[in-house]
């Protein structure tokens, strides 16, 4: 070792370890699926065919992106409450715009205003009232289930802008839809965020140890309400994506996304304690899921059939990731 | 032949090697202690034996015969009881159930009577020494720590086990607790038990052992005969060859003292475990803070830094008030505090060396944007100043050693000077020579102009760095000493004189 | 009551911090008689024999259920399967009793393979969580979609009936009194021998510190393991209430309730941490969820406002529950 080194070097390139990074696994394992589902069912893993999976695994992904911060931030970070601010901003969307291109910028600024907050007040209930995450959220969810009550007995349902739907589903450029331009823009804005700039160290060393960030002078506060926030602007950003591909909303679409979130953040090796993993992974993560849910409604098996393997599969892909620390080490 | 034998037992934790060659010998009938600086591997050791922590190497022998103990419920029916020196304890349950953990009387229910009837023998070999509030039915979260390390002890007693491993059991109690420990130890050295006993008080080690092993650096040294030698030989043993390279000499006192500017000034601080505590700071000064561990140097330190806040007095830094609120606010204004707690309050683990030495220069620099190849070159003076050893700015912060690492929290404090420097027992745990690196850092520092207060848990190290010396005990400062009162001799006396 | 304390303290002082301390539920317990008294002057027949005999009746399987979910969580663990369970066991019932014919006997044995179902499912989420280490909010989530999967393979659509003898006997009454409220008698001489235990107190321990609990020699995975079973024996007697109450199969009838059992144990002053709560809690929180329901309902919520003002209730109730024990405990 020598004393001092200014370049970086990183540790020799070693197969065994680049194949347990779950990054490796998860893209592996997403090959050997579309493989899988080719072999199952003849087209699966056609262009056009990936191409959906994508948009699918897009809107998980973005989902994915805020709860991938939250969980980062540590202290048992979670946000339960995406399922119901997806839902929330498809119908708020869907109001806003009611069907006019127009409507789109307000509807947007709408969404994402609510989203913003919604994660204000979670952030607020986990960091001033310290209120576990897991509790406030869930609570938050419950109110935002009523809140949409409320609202689709009020308002008339509205349907999304075509403008909106094409970007969601048709070619924008080089054949790829926006929503995948938006999700790949996201992917480079998290990479960025967390790897290049001073607020993503915080957040790595809020949650890696809280009590030596906080005597570093890190604002930990702030900061963990911040991620709230944007856990609640992404899932706003998801939401109003989804109204895109659905065309209209209908009750409860974003509950979809509550877990199975969390689980793409898992698969992309951010473990729920917080303090290390990345978004590149939880994008592989949201993919593998994808696929994977693609390949079980592709497959002529029942209904019952298709959740258990896709129960099952689960457990099996977490036996990959971080399992906890053996209690004598 | 002896009751309990390690054999060349040894175990790391990914670059740590925490033990190499830990061997240990002990007959029945024995009190056996087992002594070596913070980090040399005696925790861990106790650990192998008490079934916690598998070993890597080494073999493991109970009255002669090799046996592998896998976990600690094993450790027990072979015979092993162990007090953990960081404490087992439920903190919720009560003492009685916190006692008999691992063996509540009764069958599927648990037999209350019989529960509190045990546990309160345990309890009463402690009668009179327990303090206020100590009973079978207080719950352990509302116990003080004297009477939590109370409660460890018990249920390490509770055991009844012929093999007693004690890993520093004493750290808070009072003397009386002391007292009457050692007495039920000598007890059950007569009937012919084995205890393992951890301290680094070398008037226990004195009153209260047979035979002594030595561990330095995770290899155990040597085994005495405690008749057969004294504290002088048992130091030396401890710090081995590179004792010499210890400063001893006192530090000449800051030549232009009188004309150097005061650029903090504290008085009558009071808050959470320290009151009215008063003293100037000059800048090229360093203050030491002694006296016994824990009488209130690492609250003041940390309410200086905001770290919790203090009720109150006043400080003032460069004539300006400043309102200790939080370590952020305190930053900003120039302050700067090492831990010795590194683990706790300073390594942020699993993270790279670049994202751990740099928090400090982005917040007063108040950087958004991280830009690596900057920050390396910001951050290289500092961690070649302290000699720092690694092998890039990318490797987590995890793979050093303990020193490595605590040289790499204190080098985030240096890209940006700060105007004062607190150090909070910055030494514990780390080697000799990145302790020597780290005096040498710091007289530098000071002839340079910054203003330190230094609390070393090592009376050498206040000795040998320290301008003045505030002595503390109970809270409160009792004694200052300044030019050539700086003696072992005084600080010795004004730490146990009564507060 | 779960916490049984041992002898009272010595010392005196901090009445409130240490009532709170032995019993965590009492400001649950507070919050449930205002909604008690609440209720009462808005609709007073809803604090009636007959009221309440609904109440226990509608919300008696949710209790199970949050009693289910405590056990898990006294661990530091969580189950998001518990609603999963309930569904399965549902379905696993209701079609084995259809198929032995609806008598008393299909019924009686009916309910006892619906407890190995329950036992079962509370195995393999334990063995998953203890044994393999996986992160439990995540792996019980994946369980639940297995075992949501069995449901489904077992009773594919909602409808079978429950036999006549159980959901008459459920909803009847035996002497005059309500057969609820024996079960609920039943329920709370069954959680007053459980707290007794020594599982209960291992379970508490593992919770408070988990490392220290290995090193004190306890069996930690095992202790984990029965935590979840027992949990799965709880989520099945809910899932006998839910039969009894809507008198049918559904594959998807528990799905609902797993959040408000972790709601409900919140509420009743358990910690999610681990190692300090009582399940006469999560009793009370799930009664705090129900009379929050009614009490909407009767001070004449618009019906389209109900779930949001609900919604807005619970979460205000969690967070005072949480702040007035943190509060009352400091």
């Amino acid at each position: 070792m020598s004393a001092v080194e200014g370049t970086r070097k990183d540790a020799g390139f070693s197969p065994m370890a680049a194949l347990k990074a779950p990054l490796m696994v998860a893209l592996l394992l997403i090959v050997l699926l579309l493989a899988l589902g080719e072999y199952l069912s003849p087209g699966f893993a056609s262009a056009q065919q990936i191409l959906r999976l994508l948009i699918v695994a897009a809107l998980m992904g973005i989902v994915a992106a805020g709860q991938n911060l939250v969980i980062l931030g540590g202290r048992e970070g979670i946000d339960l409450s995406v399922g119901g601010v997806v839902s929330l901003a498809a119908i708020i969307a869907g109001n806003l715009m009611s069907g006019q291109d127009s409507g789109i910028l307000l509807a947007v600024l709408g969404c994402l205003a609510a989203g913003a907050l919604i994660g204000l007040i979670n952030g607020i209930g986990v960091t001033l009232l310290r209120i576990p995450p897991l509790v406030m959220t869930l609570g938050m969810l419950g109110v935002l289930q009523g809140l949409l009550v409320v609202i689709r007995n009020g308002i008339p349902s509205g349907r999304a802008a075509p403008g909106l739907s094409g970007f969601v589903t048709q070619p924008l450029f080089l054949g790829l839809p926006g929503i995948i331009w938006l999700w790949i823009a996201i992917g480079l804005l998290m990479a960025f965020l967390l790897r290049r700039t001073i607020l993503g160290y915080r957040i790595y060393a809020i949650g890696s140890n809280e009590q030596a960030a906080f005597m570093a002078g890190m604002p930990v506060k702030t900061t963990r309400i911040l991620l709230f926030v944007l856990s609640g602007m992404f899932a706003a950003i998801a939401g109003i994506c989804l109204l895109g591909y659905t065309g209209s909303s209908f009750a409860n679409v974003g509950e979809q996304y509550m877990l199975p979130s969390i689980i793409a953040v898992v698969f992309g090796g951010t473990p729920l304690s917080g303090g290390k993993g990345g978004y590149t992974g939880t994008m592989a993560g949201a993919i593998l899921l994808t696929v994977l849910q693609g390949i079980l409604t592709t497959v002529n098996i029942d209904e019952s059939g298709r959740q258990m393997v896709f129960g099952a599969t689960l457990l099996l892909l977490m036996l990959f990731y971080g399992r906890g620390q053996a209690l004598r080490t | 032949m002896a009751r309990l034998v390690a054999k060349a037992v040894s175990k790391t934790y990914g670059a740590t090697k925490a033990l190499r060659r830990g061997d240990l010998e002990v007959e029945a009938g024995e009190v056996h202690v087992l002594i070596g600086s913070n980090g040399s591997g005696k925790s861990t050791l106790c650990k192998i034996v008490a079934g916690s922590v598998r070993p890597d190497s080494g073999e493991l022998l109970l009255d002669g015969k090799p046996v592998t103990i896998n976990d600690p419920q094993e450790a027990k029916t072979y015979g092993i009881g162990i007090f953990y020196q960081e404490l087992s304890l439920a903190a919720h349950r009560t003492v009685a159930e916190n006692i008999l953990l691992s063996n509540l009387p009764g069958g599927v229910f648990v037999d209350r009577k019989q529960l509190v009837a045990t546990a309160s023998r345990y309890i009463a070999l402690f009668d009179g020494v327990t303090g206020e509030g100590f009973s079978a039915g207080a719950t352990v979260e509302a116990l003080r720590p004297d009477q939590r390390q109370l409660v460890e002890i018990m249920k390490a007693l509770s055991t009844e086990a012929p093999i007693l491993i004690f890993d520093e059991p004493t750290s808070a109690l009072d003397r009386a607790q002391v007292d009457r420990f050692f007495d039920i130890l000598r007890r059950l050295k007569a009937e012919g038990r084995s205890i393992v006993f951890i301290s680094h008080r070398m008037d226990e080690i004195f009153a209260l052992g047979d035979r002594v092993t030595v561990i330095r650096d995770g290899e155990t040294v040597a085994t005495k005969r405690i008749d057969e030698t004294d504290a002088a030989e048992v130091i030396r043993l401890m710090v081995g060859g590179e004792s010499a390279g210890m400063e001893t000499a006192a530090r000449a006192p800051a030549a232009n003292k009188a004309a150097a500017q005061t650029v903090l000034s504290v008085g009558n601080l009071s808050g959470v475990g320290f009151h009215n505590v008063s003293f100037d700071l000059a800048a090229g000064e360093i203050l030491g803070l002694g006296g016994l561990h824990g009488q209130g140097q690492s609250a003041v330190l940390r309410a200086l830094f905001g770290a919790s806040p203090p009720s109150s007095g006043s400080v003032s830094l460069k004539g300006e008030p400043l309102d200790a609120n939080s370590p952020r606010a305190t930053i900003k204004r120039g302050v700067a505090y090492v831990s010795g707690d590194r683990r706790r309050d300073g390594v942020i683990a699993g993270r790279p060396i670049l994202e751990n030495v740099t928090p400090i220069h982005a917040l007063k620099q108040r950087l958004a944007l991280a830009a690596p190849s900057s920050l390396r070159d910001r951050a290289k003076p500092a961690l070649e100043a302290l000699r720092t050893k690694f092998a890039g700015f990318g490797h987590p912060i995890s793979s050093l050693s303990g020193g490595n690492q605590q040289k790499i929290v204190i080098a985030r404090w240096l890209i940006d000077r700060p105007d004062v420097l607190l150090l909070d027992d910055p030494t514990k745990g780390i080697d000799l020579s990145a302790k020597t690196d780290l005096f040498q850092l710091i007289r530098k520092l000071a002839a340079e102009g910054m203003a330190i207060v230094l609390y070393s848990s090592e009376d050498a190290e206040l000795l040998g760095n320290a301008d003045r010396i505030l002595v503390f005990n109970g809270g409160g400062v009792t004694r200052e000493l300044t030019g050539a009162d700086r003696t072992a001799f005084n600080l010795y006396q004004a730490a146990y004189e009564a507060a | 009551m779960s916490d049984i304390a041992i002898a009272p303290p010595k010392t005196a002082g901090h009445g409130l911090k240490r009532a709170i301390e032995r019993f965590p539920f009492l400001p649950a317990l507070l919050i449930l008689v205002v909604l008690l008294v609440l209720n009462g002057l808005y609709q007073p027949r809803s604090v009636s024999l007959v009221g309440i005999t609904g109440l226990v009746k509608t919300y008696l399987a949710l209790m199970l259920l949050a009693v289910a979910q405590t056990y898990v969580v006294y661990a530091g663990d969580i189950d998001l399967s518990a609603g999963a369970i309930v569904s399965l066991v549902n379905v696993s019932i209701i079609t084995a009793m259809d198929a032995l014919g609806g008598g008393t006997s299909a019924v009686l044995l009916g309910l006892g393979l619906g407890l190995l179902v329950g036992l079962a499912c509370g195995i393999v989420n334990g063995i998953v969580v203890a044994a393999l280490r996986l992160q439990a909010i995540v792996a019980t989530f994946a369980t639940s979609i297995f075992f949501t999967g069995l449901a489904l393979y077992v009773l594919p659509v909602a409808g079978t009936p429950a036999p006549t003898a159980f959901w008459r006997t459920y909803g009847g009454r035996i002497l005059d009194i309500p057969f609820v409220m024996y079960a609920a008698v039943l329920l709370a001489v069954l959680l007053l021998v459980l707290a007794r235990t020594q599982l209960t107190t291992r379970l508490l321990a593992v919770g408070d510190d988990q490392q220290a609990a290995y090193q004190s020699g306890l069996p930690v995975t095992r202790i984990r393991i029965t935590g979840y079973a027992l949990a799965g024996l709880f989520a099945a007697l809910a899932a006998f209430c839910i039969t009894g109450d809507t008198a049918s199969g559904d594959p998807l009838v528990g799905g609902k309730m797993t959040l408000n059992s972790v709601a409900a144990v919140v509420l009743g002053g358990t910690a999610l941490a681990g190692g300090f709560g009582t399940v006469t809690g999560s009793v009370i929180g799930a009664l705090i969820i129900g009379l929050i329901g009614s009490l909407v309902f009767f001070v004449g919520t618009p019906s389209e406002w109900q779930n949001l003002v609900q919604g807005v209730a619970i979460l205000v109730a969690l967070m005072v529950g949480i702040l007035v024990s943190r509060g009352a405990r400091r």
